[in-house]
């Protein structure tokens, strides 16, 4: 038995679905799969619980290994100390609240049993009198307290969540996060979610792993995620929003770690940039290379006044489209030299209360933001 | 009235049951779960008694299984028991008969369990026995329920297979079903009325209960602990 602590995975099947991934999460840790319907989280969390048994894999928790195909090691799910929350619940109809978590419990006698159900239910916030209650008796939000309190009453030591809050609204959905943070305050085991909402995955997760076609392509915390993503498909997964075409035109040769991007417009063939970047420059893409390049919003500052022609990192843009999205706004820019391309901006409090559609006005890019991804010509 | 043919009809009725309620459940609850080739061919054949005219039936079962048959030569050498014309060729021919009404509810109901809900329990750390008694059994009782009151009742009433296969025999073989029409027959249509009406209104009150009971079950609210 190793030392290793958290959750530790390495799963290849192809049949009967493709499954390629190989993840960690600390105790405490959130991990979030994240990836479009069909790209393999369900199958995957499915592998992890035991209900599914990988063609070749490997799953250890705490050191403790509970599926090893090479070695022949299999534990069903009844085995394993995993609580599993459903995505709609799967809360046993025939029986009450307090008796669908007494459930997990039946290693107890029924008056300890009865009396750990009702604690848990108590910390979740359901009265007694909605204690007694038959799932179909509770709203969705107070099913999904039930849920959480059965997945956790057999102190589980790995924790999965299968799109959990899809089916509640937001208002719901806000309560239900921090019923979650509590909770999890004093768990002390990995938690796996699975989701398609990506705001909710940076919103509750230390890490992300994106998937696709059944693959974990890209694992790391959001903020590393979304300033450099492996590659542009992640990109597009994660839902960038200022992604370009470029070409990779080689290293800056008075400057070490630094190179130059050419600018591609986004609906043309043209090789010809329309402006060259100096930006960071980590070595590995051959110059001439067709590039997907990114910038966060972090790298992106309006200008309040106009500044002098000339400078490479300064954009001129007018703007096209303003969404108000309550605390924010969302501003769509149309480059006034980089013809067809759009930058979006996130903006708050001032600076966004004198902005105006159809409004000139001037951009900074800070190329210490910028991250290259190469791209395979089609 | 013909309390001897009414207490055998109702003996045959619940012997029907004890033998194949387990039969119904291990086989309705197999052909919910599995997929298998040739599945539309044995729910074909569970359905067959349903279609065919019950003297078919009869007559297969009554040269299938008599005395002359390689099945009834062995039985009555082997335990010495004749397998026609007796209360055991009629309760064999209720088991046949009767395979429909007890498989198809019990398979739907089966069917109808939702997966996750088997899965939850697994998660929940519950072992396969602990899922049949708390989970699998209780979500399918409705449609077990009725596929008992569905057999139990059709077992009363059945008349051309026990006739091909049990003739009438009072205390034997003769039915209530066998019974009204012998009473017909013997132009004594007060003693068939009053049997009639007998099973007319114990058909009716069994059929009602079972739907009252599923009705009880499927409701939401409080739940017992």
């Amino acid at each position: 038995m190793s030392t290793a602590v958290g959750l530790q995975v390495r799963v290849a099947q192809e049949r009967p679905m493709r499954v390629h991934a190989e993840l960690r999460c600390g105790p405490g840790e959130l991990l979030a799969l994240v990836g479009r319907s069909g790209a393999g989280k369900t199958s995957l969390l499915r592998i992890l619980a035991g209900l599914l048994r990988p063609s070749e894999g490997h799953v250890a928790v705490d050191g403790q290994v509970w599926c090893d195909t090479q070695a022949g090691i299999h534990l069903p799910p009844q085995q394993r100390r995993v609580g599993l929350m459903f995505q709609h619940y799967a809360l046993m109809p025939h029986l009450s609240a307090l008796d669908n978590v007494a459930l997990a419990l039946l290693h107890l006698p029924r008056a300890q049993r009865l009396a750990q159900a009702r604690q848990w239910l108590d910390r979740v916030q359901l009265t007694r009198e909605q204690q007694a209650r038959r799932p179909a008796a509770l709203s969705g939000g107070q099913q999904q307290r039930v849920a959480l309190a059965r997945a956790l009453a057999r102190a589980p030591r790995l924790l999965l969540l299968d799109e959990p809050f899809s089916a509640v609204d937001q208002l719901l959905r806000q309560e239900l996060y921090r019923t979650l943070a509590d909770v999890r305050a004093d768990l002390h085991i990995p938690i796996v979610l699975v989701t398609h909402d990506l705001q909710e995955a940076r919103h509750l997760a230390d890490t992300l792993a994106v998937m696709d076609g059944g693959e974990v392509l890209q694992q790391g915390s959001p903020a590393r995620l979304y300033r450099s993503p492996r590659n542009a498909r992640v990109a597009d997964l994660l839902g960038v929003q200022n992604r370009f075409q470029g070409v990779w035109l080689g290293p800056c040769e008075d400057q070490p770690g630094v190179g130059w991007l050419g600018w591609l417009p986004d609906d043309s063939d043209a090789d010809a940039p329309v402006r060259r970047l100096r930006v960071p420059d980590k070595g590995r893409i051959p110059a001439g290379q067709r590039v997907s390049w990114i910038i966060q919003a972090d790298g992106l500052h309006l200008l309040d006044a106009p500044v002098a022609p000339g400078d490479p990192s300064v954009l001129c843009a007018k703007v096209a489209e303003l969404r108000y999205l309550g605390d924010l706004s969302l501003a769509t820019l149309t480059l006034t030299e980089v013809l067809g391309t759009r930058l979006r901006l996130t903006l708050a409090g001032a600076q966004r209360t004198g902005l105006k559609q159809g409004q000139r006005l001037c951009v900074r890019l800070d190329p210490d933001w910028v991250h290259v991804m190469p791209t395979r010509r089609p | 009235m013909d309390w001897t043919a009414l207490t055998l009809s109702l003996e045959l009725a619940a012997a029907t049951l004890v033998v194949l309620l387990p039969l119904g459940l291990l086989l309705g609850r197999w052909l919910a779960y599995r997929r298998f080739a040739g599945k539309a061919l044995v729910e074909a054949a569970v359905v067959l008694p349903l279609v065919l005219p019950p003297t078919v039936l009869g007559y297969y079962l009554l040269v299938g299984l008599g005395g002359a048959s390689p099945v009834g030569r062995w039985a009555q050498e082997t335990f010495g028991v004749a397998l026609t014309f007796n209360f055991s060729g009629l309760l064999i021919a209720s088991v046949v008969f009767n395979l429909p009404f007890m498989v198809q509810p019990i398979q739907r109901a089966f069917e109808a369990i939702d997966p996750h809900l088997i899965e939850a329990a697994q998660v929940s750390g519950l072992g396969p026995w602990a899922i049949w008694w708390r989970v699998e059994l209780p979500l399918a009782w409705p449609g077990v329920l009725s596929a008992c009151v569905l057999t139990f009742v059709h077992t009363l009433g059945e008349f051309g297979v026990v006739l091909m296969m049990g003739g009438n025999i009072p205390g034997e073989t003769r039915t209530i079903a066998i019974a009204i029409y012998d009473r017909v027959q013997a132009f004594d249509l007060e003693g068939a009325h009053r049997m009639a009406l007998l099973l007319f209104v114990l058909s009716l009150l069994a059929v009602a209960a079972s739907f009252l009971a599923t009705a009880r079950l499927a409701r939401p609210g409080r739940g017992g602990t």
